[in-house]
């Protein structure tokens, strides 16, 4: 490990697909040493292409990878050093536990003695003690990607990539693997890749999170950020800022902008600061079922906009109850955690720092 | 009941009369003759047998595990770049190609590698046309390299066919996570591939055995007489002789030697349902 200010890993315009589809469309992201990245998009995006192009099973078109500054594009996948975990485990079945851990360290010639030492720590911090030589096909699904994670693990790479690990296995292992894997990544201190379609996973394991959507990433930052400060309608409405509406921006009289929506009687006068204020002109804005409550149709807009509505759905997922209501030509769910009629006219209040604001497109 | 048990016996009864017919009957006739001697149970033939062709029991055996070891050699080598490849032209290539040879028959392959592999035949004319061999350098290969030539050269796709199969149906990620590991191909392919197909390797290759084992036109045509293989000394006991005792006394060694590859194709079978 290692790699004094270097970065762990940088792709440079990266380009690959398959045959003359192309499916990454020059990828740019680095990862510090000891960073764990989370990929994160729907399927089809690219993101488990852009792995296979770093581990090397997939060929790039054009772009660089570079491991450590050394740009390992042309190099086999044997060659290139970065250990992998898959979604099917691919552990092999003629092998025992020891065997399939050890293996990559008996291909750098380590002896034998040492190869069962090295994996029966390995097995220990894995919660996996004393299954050295058990058959894989006996092992459960939590304990078979345990020890393909081990198998990656034993040759101490500099970067892990995971491919969707977690995938095949039931809700409870999935939030247990989830931690185990980001507490040994945290001591081992190895960087991490790990593609997920998963938002809480990717939300909750990564320094930073890249959304990718059509071969492109959308966005990168910290999950907090790209959470609160997504930079496209897209990402918004990935991170479940699903609720879209439409308004109008115009400067009032004394400077300050107001936001007004169809429908709604009088427009709401924007009070945050200047730099997160829309852009004058139509805007859209995004979000969230939390973000919004239920008030009376003629309440009061303050800093809020309040749209005048009808409930038309209701449910109840426990704790609250989840509306549909129909307001300015759109249906809007929201979360509210008081109980009203189907029918009811209510105002939709969303509090203008909870919107994500976007220029209105054409489309 | 007992009606429709004889229903159902009487719709077995043509396909168990032909079984018995044209299977049960010839066999058992040609043990109970290969057992007697002027009208009593005896070893004789099994003597007369040994004493005359034991070494060419040897010769089979030799040619046909010889065959099958290279046509293993060579299967897995075909599967290998099929499964493993990375030149796509070239995998191409040797999937239309390697199939051929399924479809002529073993007289035909036979008669091939008699202008093939004779002294002036094709090959020794092309090496040296090529200069790599002088004329007074070539020697025939028709004698038991010959019949090995061809039976691997029949035999190599067939269970290069079962083999690639069975590669391909391998967890794609298995192979991966080897070459991830550091392993290169021929490593993967040794280490990781082979291990993971070996029972359907055993398997073809006892079939291959097996049908190596009755092929008579091949080592006649191929290559001399002395030694030669099992199925010439029986069909030379039948038409020279007339000798049926002592024929159908060979063709019980030869049912031996494949009842014991068929017992253990039985018992990796009987394994792999165990392992499912």
């Amino acid at each position: 490990m290692g790699g004094h200010g270097r970065a762990a890993i940088e792709v440079d315009r990266l380009t690959a697909g398959y045959g003359a589809t192309t499916v990454l469309h020059g990828i740019d992201l680095s990862v510090a040493p000891g960073e764990f990245i989370a990929i994160l998009g729907s399927s089809g995006c690219g993101k488990t292409t852009l792995l296979r192009t770093i581990a090397g099973f997939q060929k790039s078109t054009s772009g660089a990878i570079r491991l450590f500054g050394q740009d390992v594009a042309g190099l086999p996948p044997e060659k290139r050093g970065v250990a992998m975990v898959f979604q099917s485990y691919a552990l092999w079945p003629h092998m025992t536990v020891l065997g399939n851990m050890g293996y990559g360290l008996k291909l750098r010639g380590i002896a034998k003695d040492e190869i069962r030492r090295r994996v029966g720590a390995l097995l220990a911090m894995l919660n996996l003690t004393g299954l050295e030589d058990r058959k894989v096909t006996d092992l459960s699904g939590g304990q078979r990607q345990r020890v393909a994670l081990g198998r990656a693990l034993a040759v101490d790479p500099a970067l892990l990539l995971l491919d969707e690990p977690l995938s095949n296995l039931d809700a409870k292992v999935r939030l247990q693997l989830r931690y185990e894997i980001k507490a040994l990544q945290k001591r081992l201190g190895f960087a991490a890749i790990h593609v997920t379609h998963d938002r809480e996973e990717a939300m909750t394991m990564a320094d930073r999170v890249v959304i990718m959507d059509g071969g492109r990433i959308a966005q990168v930052g910290p999950p907090e950020e790209i959470y609160h400060h997504p930079a496209s309608p897209f990402v918004a409405t990935f991170l479940g800022a699903e609720n879209r509406i439409d308004l109008d921006a115009v400067p009032g009289p004394d400077g300050a902008l107001r936001l007004q929506a169809p429908g709604m009687p009088e427009p709401a006068a924007w009070a945050g600061e200047a730099e997160a204020a829309p852009s004058p002109g139509p805007v859209v804005a995004y979000f969230r079922e939390e973000a919004a409550t239920l008030t009376a149709p003629d309440a009061a807009p303050g800093e809020a906009i309040v749209l005048p509505g009808v409930v038309a759905t209701r449910a109840y997922p426990g704790g609250h109850y989840r509306y549909g209501v129909d307001a300015g030509g759109r249906h809007l769910t929201v979360k509210d955690a008081g109980y009203h009629e189907l029918g009811t006219p209510v105002g939709v209040r969303l509090p203008l720092a909870n919107l994500h604001f976007f220029p209105a497109s054409p489309s | 009941m007992t009606d429709s048990r004889f229903l159902a016996l009487g719709l077995v009864a043509p396909a168990l009369a032909l079984v018995a017919a044209l299977f049960l009957y010839p066999l058992g006739f040609s043990l109970v003759t290969a057992f007697t001697h002027e009208g009593v149970l005896s070893l004789a033939n099994f003597g007369k047998a040994f004493d005359l062709y034991s070494v060419d029991i040897l010769y089979t055996l030799f040619i046909v595990l010889l065959a099958g070891a290279l046509t293993a050699v060579a299967a897995v080598a075909i599967a290998g770049v099929l499964t493993l490849g990375e030149t796509p032209w070239l995998v191409g290539a040797l999937r239309a190609l390697y199939r051929w040879p399924l479809f002529i028959p073993f007289i035909v392959a036979g008669q091939c590698m008699r202008t093939f592999l004779a002294k002036n035949g094709l090959m020794n004319n092309s090496f040296v046309a090529m200069g790599l061999l002088d004329p007074l350098q070539t020697a025939s290969l028709l004698d038991w390299r010959g019949i090995v030539i061809t039976f691997v050269w029949k035999q190599a796709p067939f269970v290069t066919l079962l083999l690639a199969g069975a590669m391909a149906s391998l967890d794609r990620a298995t192979i991966e996570a080897g070459r991830n590991l550091g392993a290169g191909r021929l490593r993967v392919l040794v280490e990781i591939v082979l291990p993971q197909v070996m029972p359907t390797l055993l398997v073809a290759l006892v079939l291959s055995f097996v049908t190596t084992m009755s092929v008579l036109s091949v080592p006649m045509m191929v290559a001399g007489s002395q030694p030669t293989m099992l199925t010439v000394d029986m069909a030379f006991r039948i038409n020279a002789y007339g000798d049926y005792p002592v024929a159908n006394a060979l063709g019980v060694i030869s049912y031996a030697i494949t009842g014991l590859a068929a017992w253990f194709y039985l018992r990796q079978s009987i394994r792999k349902e165990a392992a499912a």
